[in-house]
């Protein structure tokens, strides 16, 4: 895997995975989205999201893919979202991009001063960040009897790709570590 | 590696709007949400009316509409204006005016720092 910091404006592709399939976001030069959305599988939903993945990195030809670290000791992620960022991880290796894994930790400090805040905060932030592409996406205040809302994928691969992009830091080279574990 | 545009921006531009590929179809006149699904794909080029069009949807230049589209015509644009410029300059029987040549090398020139294959 390549362990050189690519270009400032190069596009990244940030993944979100859930437990619906996985919400994404392509981010390009002065952080302009240029595609976000949520991917539903069904079935064996790994594979199916993998496939899913291969294309759009086939259509976008990103230079760094972004996803959240779920092999931290305070990660509280499924076991088949763990597999599925290790498929991630080898998939882009395949495919030969660069790959960048931030903990939910980093996201929130990256976003809150004191590094503390809630979800529908964050998406709040990035939908008055970006009021266009994400204003009308922006779910209800979630209850507690409520499920997440499917459209909170978009925000964490928006919140991702956002923290790569403020951070640019020499993530990859985590990659192979977190492939051999 | 090198920093290249996609070939369109249909899709980010459809989505900001919140529209559907058949809304966007209806305001192309055509039939229906497929041909604009082939643009957004990169796998159809659409002709300068369809381009026109979109550029009046969106409020958008077509050369921001279609960035890298727009970046390999330019490329390509600018090493046939080298050549054109070199070619004129060899015609000693005839003498170009001077603004002929100054365009033809702002022409090549404002593109020679870019590559046409990252």
């Amino acid at each position: 895997m390549k362990k050189q910091i690519p270009p400032k404006h190069a596009r990244t592709l940030a993944i979100a995975p859930s437990t619906r399939g996985f919400g994404f976001a392509v981010l390009e030069e002065h952080n302009t989205l240029v595609d976000w959305g949520v991917k539903s599988v069904t079935g064996d939903k790994n594979s199916r999201s993998i496939a899913k993945m291969e294309e759009l990195i086939a259509h976008y030809e990103p230079a760094v893919l972004v996803l959240q670290d779920t092999s931290t000791k305070h990660s509280r992620r499924a076991p088949r979202i763990r597999a599925l960022s290790r498929q991630i991880l080898a998939m882009a290796v395949r495919c030969k991009v660069s790959a960048a894994l931030f903990s939910a930790e980093q996201v929130r400090q990256a976003f809150f001063a004191d590094g503390k805040g809630t979800k529908h905060a964050l998406a709040e932030i990035l939908a008055n960040r970006f009021p266009d592409e994400l204003g009308s996406r922006l779910p209800p205040k979630r209850r507690p009897w409520m499920s997440e809302d499917y459209r909170m994928d978009i925000f964490d691969a928006v919140a991702l790709a956002l923290v790569f992009r403020l951070k640019n830091v020499k993530e990859t080279a985590r990659v192979e570590a977190f492939l051999e574990n | 590696m090198a920093y290249s545009q996609l070939p369109n921006y249909l899709r980010a531009n459809r989505k900001r709007l919140a529209l559907s590929q058949d809304e966007v179809a209806f305001l192309l006149g055509t039939k229906n949400g497929a041909k604009v699904s082939r643009y957004e794909h990169f796998v159809r080029v659409p002709s300068l009316e369809t381009a026109l069009a979109y550029e009046a949807i969106f409020k958008r230049s077509a050369s921001e509409l279609f960035g890298g589209l727009y970046q390999k015509v330019e490329l390509e644009v600018a090493e046939r204006a080298k050549i054109l410029a070199e070619r004129t300059k060899r015609q000693k029987t005839i003498r170009p005016p001077v603004h002929k040549h100054q365009a033809l090398t702002d022409i090549a020139g404002s593109q020679s720092n870019k590559t046409l294959n990252p």
